[in-house]
């Protein structure tokens, strides 16, 4: 129970939709305007991540800690890192490796992306019977 | 010179890596506020001041590690 009486409850749906895509959440749940002005966000840093630092700043096997982080953004940051470990695996990788700074504002653009659709994730799937109804206005 | 190739190749802001700070604030901002606020009537406005927020922090930030770290440490040692 909620502190202002209101009953939790659970919407695992959103939870998952949220995950798979940033902002599908909040647009499963009739919120489209937060749900497009989520993903304008979320997916706007990762691009932005990644035109900095390259393809290589998502790294599960060498920048594992990173990784955990970025990991929030859902499929997108699974799917670069699949596609990075099978780049170098070849003999001729095409993605450069980022160095020095470059590097780092490269994995905290998309580290951050994946820390605020986690918060997205859990407000999505977790809130009071009241605010799931509302739509388009919270708190 | 080999040719850029976008998102295989960083770019090149090791100068200034510094700028890339206001699109970052930009981002974590519209990406809170849109889960945060109640309505959207001052949807930008909410974005603009907790991007400007972010940036007088960080510079606040910088200000007090340089001052302990040319100012205070030298005195100390």
């Amino acid at each position: 129970m909620a502190a202002n009486g209101q009953s939790d409850r659970l919407f695992p749906v959103a939870g998952v939709l949220a995950y798979a895509l940033p902002g599908l959440g909040y647009a499963y749940l009739g919120e489209v305007r937060r749900g497009v002005l989520v993903a304008i966000g979320v997916l706007g840093l990762t691009l932005g991540g990644l035109l900095v630092g390259g393809l290589d700043v998502v790294d599960r096997q060498e920048d594992k800690w990173w990784f955990v982080l970025q990991a929030g953004i859902g499929p997108v940051a699974w799917g670069v890192d699949a596609y990075h470990q099978q780049d170098k695996g070849l003999s001729e990788p095409r993605i450069t490796r980022s160095l020095g700074r470059v590097n780092e504002v490269g994995s905290l653009y998309i580290a951050m992306a994946g820390m605020l659709n986690a918060i997205v994730v859990i407000d999505c799937a977790w809130r009071s019977s009241g605010r799931s109804e509302r739509r388009g206005s919270r708190r | 010179m080999l040719a850029y190739t976008v998102f295989f190749d960083p770019l090149d802001v090791h100068a200034v890596w510094w700028v890339s700070v206001v699109p970052l604030a930009l981002g974590i901002s519209i990406a809170y506020k849109a889960a945060r606020v109640k309505t959207f009537e001052a949807f930008w406005r909410n974005v603009v001041m907790m991007m400007v927020q972010i940036l007088l922090a960080l510079i606040g930030l910088a200000g007090a590690s340089y001052v302990l770290l040319e100012v205070v440490v030298p005195m100390v040692g």
